[in-house]
């Protein structure tokens, strides 16, 4: 390996011009690191702010307030699909909150408490009070109950579709990090929801699921359509109803691709000039070494080997400080909630590790070439 | 009857394509194994040329040569590194020593570009930094010595490969008398000992009538080929 051992001679020789180089690469793909895992978590964040509580795909009766028989067939048939992670039968109605002067209407979602659990986390989000939805409860939202000053344990009026009115009483608040939730939800017991809307112990409103990959909505809705158990039910999901997120994650997408790759051809132009130069300032010495019978295939390899090295190094240390980058954003927003958390995704540090090594050896190709094609002479001749 | 080194039969060379500049007409002579030979002529009269042509470091507008029975004009730029490799030593004016590396690892270069194991190499280079009374001095970088050791690792770098044959062009020229005689001295040491036959080209022709035998050189042309002091006028 006398080209390897040449390459690191060279490049020990100009300490400085390799570090910097190394210090470009790994510039470039410490940034890369740092920005494909920012915009990647922030989608996930947005994502999961938009839709990760809420159900993302909903089966529903082909007319408007006809209700949906919750039989073990459909129940099969949802559960049947791998993508599918929960399947919660609901009961959903609108009422209003009535205090002296005041209305404000609300949507009341009736069902098992652990199963909503399983979409909306209610548990988890509780801010007071306890997570009970008994006979007569009824789980509200922070900002409902702030605007109008119930604490768990207050009881509250409200209108039913029917016009009567029906008085819950407050067993908890949630927060769901979302002022329009919070203020506009509320969650009741399922068979007082029944009791409400008239239905029997299997018919609900709706059917609500999560799936795994929240981008797999749409295959799983078309799977499900086809299924006999689902006829004359309709399926929405919720890339159908979002399509401005999704168009602003797509422009994201783009936008952070376009970063991305420019970053990496100003980091490619930079090695490559950089190693021109480099090829320039040994060309005494590759043309010497041509003398003394060195191949031109076997000189070529000593800059391919300068970039390798230099590549390997460099995105090393621009992956570490990626990682570094990340585990500051982390550490700064740890008691944020205007922050979200960054998970680096070790396929896309691989992958930009590999590119940055790709980048490096690729940018060597023009000098390795001009090496290549140094003729003995010109060196002997010129002194 | 010796062994033909080099056989250079009508080789010329011509620079330029527009404007051209005859550097070497049709020379031919021949250099026997263990020959030490000089090429003397003024600045400019096409020596430095001839020695580039015959190390294979440049290729002939028109003639042959052949290298230890290998036809060089024939072989592509691979197989005439590989003819360098193993048959030429070179030493120039300029000593053009690897600053990257030590003097050590300058002498084995060409051994290493050959691929040969270290375990044969190092004894070898070695011994030529012996030779050379350059003992004591591996291990230091090559920037670091004066012009004579300088060009001392030069030869010692050239002989390396044990090269039937060493070039060397103006191998004294930035040597002061002292040190341009320890290297002629030497030149005559390796070619007794080694049997290596040498071409030196100079324009100092106290130098050349050191040597068995002087090509003279002018305006491109071969005017002399003198053998132990005795003129043969060509032509």
């Amino acid at each position: 390996m006398l080209s390897l051992r040449i390459a690191v001679r060279f490049l020990r020789k100009s300490p400085w011009q390799s570090i910097l180089i190394a210090a470009g690469i790994a510039v470039g793909i410490g940034v890369q690191v740092f920005l494909g895992s920012l915009i990647t978590s922030l989608q996930a964040s947005l994502v999961d702010q938009t839709i990760g509580n809420s159900p993302q795909l909903i089966v529903q009766a082909q007319q408007d307030g006809q209700p949906v028989s919750f039989t073990p067939q459909l129940e099969h048939a949802m559960k049947a699909q791998s993508e599918i992670t929960t399947v919660v039968p609901t009961r959903t109605y609108s009422g209003i909150f009535r205090s002296g002067a005041k209305n404000a209407p609300l949507q009341f979602t009736g069902g098992a408490l652990d199963k909503l659990d399983t979409i909306y986390d209610i548990s988890g989000r509780l801010v007071a009070g306890k997570a009970s939805l008994a006979a007569g409860e009824v789980i509200v939202g922070k900002d409902f109950a702030d605007t109008y000053g119930l604490k768990p344990g207050a009881a509250a009026t409200f209108v039913l579709p029917s016009g009567k009115p029906a008085t819950l009483t407050v067993s908890g608040v949630f927060d769901f990090g979302s002022a329009a939730a919070n203020s506009a939800t509320a969650f009741v017991n399922g068979d007082q929801a029944a009791t409400v809307l008239g239905l029997q112990g299997d018919q609900y409103t709706a059917v609500d699921a999560q799936v795994k990959d929240v981008f797999s909505s749409k295959q799983v809705a078309s799977a499900l359509r086809t299924e006999p158990a689902l006829n004359g039910l309709k399926v929405t999901e919720w890339q159908a109803q979002n399509s401005d997120l999704l168009s602003a994650l797509k422009s994201q997408s783009s936008s952070s691709y376009m970063i991305q790759f420019f970053v990496l051809v100003a980091v490619a132009l930079g090695i490559a000039s950089t190693l021109a130069i480099s090829a320039v300032q040994k060309t005494r010495q590759i043309g010497i070494l041509k003398a003394m019978g060195m191949k031109d295939r076997q000189s070529g390899r000593i800059f391919l080997w300068q970039a390798l090295i230099l590549g390997v190094s460099g995105a090393a240390v621009g992956v570490a400080a990626g990682l570094g980058l990340i585990a500051l954003f982390t550490f700064l927003g740890r008691n944020s909630t205007s922050l979200f958390p960054i998970t680096p995704q070790v396929g896309f540090v691989v992958i930009s590790f590999v590119v940055g090594v790709l980048v490096a050896v690729g940018s060597s190709l023009i000098p390795s070439r001009r090496t290549k094609k140094l003729d003995p002479i010109e060196v002997i001749q010129g002194g | 009857m010796a062994e033909v080194l080099v056989h250079a039969e009508e080789i010329g060379k011509t620079y330029g394509t527009v404007v051209k500049t005859v550097a070497l007409h049709e020379v031919s002579f021949e250099i026997e194994a263990g020959e030490f030979a000089s090429v003397i002529g003024q600045s400019g009269s096409g020596k430095s040329t001839l020695l580039n042509l015959i190390g294979l470091l440049d290729t002939p507008t028109t003639g042959r040569i052949v290298l230890n029975g290998h036809d060089a004009t024939a072989a592509n730029r691979k197989q005439r590194a590989a003819l360098r490799n193993d048959f030429v030593g070179f030493v120039f004016q300029f000593h053009y020593l690897l600053p990257e590396f030590s003097v050590l690892e300058n002498v084995l270069m060409p051994g290493r570009i050959a691929g040969e194991a270290p375990s044969v190499l190092v004894p070898r280079a070695e011994e030529n930094l012996a030779l050379l009374g350059l003992e004591g001095l591996e291990k230091k970088n090559a920037n670091d010595l004066s012009g004579g050791q300088k060009q001392r690792v030069a030869i010692a770098r050239a002989l390396m490969n044990r090269p039937a044959l060493v070039l060397a062009d103006e191998p004294t020229g930035n040597l002061d008398t002292g040190n341009s005689r320890a290297v002629y001295k030497l030149f005559r040491e390796i070619n007794e000992e080694l049997g290596t036959a040498f071409i030196v080209v100079t324009h100092d022709r106290s130098v050349a009538q050191q040597t068995d035998r002087i090509l003279e050189i002018s305006d491109g042309a071969l005017v002399q080929d003198v053998r132990n002091e005795y003129a043969m006028p060509r032509g």
